[in-house]
């Protein structure tokens, strides 16, 4: 069986490195790879590069959406289930944050951070489910930050241990189905989201997006299932 | 092909008190979803008959939507009794042969319904072994009154399948002959019918009490951690 894989933040860091490793990756089985981003010259050329190496032929569709956007995303999974039926593998990956002290927090952009980190994986699962997918595997990326207060990263942290709460229900309720949910917690990873929560820090000094994307496929294998853990902390 | 006859539709406020057992929620989710979820994997079953309390079909409906369940369900309401129930599922079964089972039985799985109908007979109930000695008894003096040779009783489980036909005779059997049966197998085998048994798993319970409700939520939530490891 060939399987459908769907991937958030795919245009760049762990989403991007995630559907790169796939697409190589004859044993897990992956013919379709739907990508979900905000458009940008970035997400275009992702996928230019992508499809000019593509040796298995997987079939890469591109969706462009602000996940912050619940009625886009609703009508984004209609259209998915109709055109690609289920999706066996979800990366929850996409995330946002914009890092500021308590006092100076916009409520709206705190609901942002909520839309994207947490409403979204939600939304996402829910509404596929209700189309009708069994998943095999779901994802959900939060951080190390969810796991305890930082300071100064208020909504992102809260927004994190949301998903790390709600990857355990996830992994409860879909035991229904089989599914297996998995919750990673990454530290410190070289991504865009990264410079925004730490401008100083030098990229190359810390883990790489491909090594979580390493993670990810390993779940994804036949020895995933052996990796119990309800947040699986990746750090240096 | 199949039709499963799943009942839901007895009220008891053994569990909650207030709602119908079968609404009731174990680890958070309502009963009846176990059972549609495992049923809907069965390839063979391709109508699920489903029995609602009366006033509860709205909420019955809305589980099985919510849960994206693929084969095509029929709603009847529940009888007074659960030869009744049957009675009216019956009326709207568009297939020769029927499964039924319970929905107060969340640990079934896909697997048991499968065993069931890849068996070769058409009258199949799955049944346990009883590691315990039952006594007959006269309950009304308290007196044993003798033996019973526990290698030859079984602990009727569900689910069961039957064909149509013989399920309708049965029924109409015990309507004639004015006998009331807990559940069908029994019924069938007393009818005449030829019934055999698969064996089936001793985590397949039935749900009546709280304390039920709480070990089937550890034999749900993965209780089956070895001490040893």
């Amino acid at each position: 069986m060939s399987k459908t894989l769907l991937v958030t933040g795919a245009s760049k860091g762990i989403g991007l490195e995630t559907v790169r490793r796939f697409m190589t990756n004859a044993e897990a089985d992956v013919s379709t790879v739907l990508m979900l981003a905000r458009a940008s010259d970035e997400f275009t050329s992702a996928v230019e590069e992508l499809r000019a190496d593509n040796p298995r032929g997987v079939t890469l569709v591109p969706y462009t959406i602000d996940l912050a956007d619940r009625e886009a995303i609703i009508a984004l999974v209609g259209e998915i289930s109709r055109e690609h039926g289920s999706v066996d593998v979800l990366v929850n990956n996409a995330g946002y944050t914009k890092p500021v002290p308590l006092q100076q927090v916009d409520f709206a952009d705190f609901e942002r951070t909520m839309a994207v980190n947490l409403y979204a994986p939600f939304t996402l699962v829910q509404e596929l489910l209700h189309h009708g997918t069994q998943f095999d595997l779901v994802v959900n990326i939060a951080s190390t930050a969810g796991m305890n207060g930082r300071s100064g990263w208020l909504t992102y942290s809260a927004s994190k241990a949301a998903m790390i709460n709600m990857s355990e229900v996830m992994r409860e309720e879909l035991a229904i189905y089989g599914t297996r949910v998995v919750c990673i917690s990454p530290g410190r990873t070289a991504t865009a989201l990264r410079r925004v929560l730490a401008p100083e820090e030098d990229p190359s000094t810390i883990m790489q997006p491909e090594h979580v994307a390493a993670v990810i496929e390993m779940l994804a294998s036949p020895v995933g299932r052996y990796v119990d853990s309800r947040n699986l902390v990746v750090r240096q | 092909m199949y039709s499963l006859l799943l009942l839901n539709g007895g009220v008891g406020a053994r569990v909650a008190a207030g709602q119908p057992k079968q609404l009731i929620k174990v680890k958070g989710i309502p009963i009846l979803v176990y059972s549609l979820v495992a049923a809907d994997a069965v390839p063979e079953i391709d109508q699920i008959v489903l029995n609602y309390p009366e006033g509860w079909r709205d909420e019955v409906e809305k589980v099985v939507t919510d849960y994206a369940i693929k084969t095509p369900v029929t709603y009847v309401p529940a009888g007074t009794s659960r030869h009744e129930s049957v009675a009216r599922m019956l009326e709207h079964v568009t297939n020769d042969d029927v499964v039924i089972h319970e929905s107060a039985r969340p640990l079934v799985e896909t697997a048991d319904f499968a065993r069931l109908v890849a068996s070769e007979h058409r009258n199949v109930s799955l049944m346990l072994e009883i590691p315990f000695t039952v006594a007959p008894v006269e309950p009304e003096s308290r007196r044993v009154t003798g033996y019973l040779e526990r290698s030859t009783l079984r602990n009727v489980q569900l689910p069961q399948k039957f064909s149509r036909a013989d399920l309708e005779d049965a029924h109409a059997f015990a309507r004639r002959e004015d006998r009331l049966f807990t559940e069908d197998a029994t019924l069938v085998a007393v009818a005449g019918h030829d019934v055999r048994f698969v064996d089936g798993s001793d985590r397949n319970i039935k749900v009546t009490t709280p304390t039920d409700v709480r070990l089937a939520t550890y034999l749900l939530t993965g209780g089956e951690d070895d001490w040893n490891e």
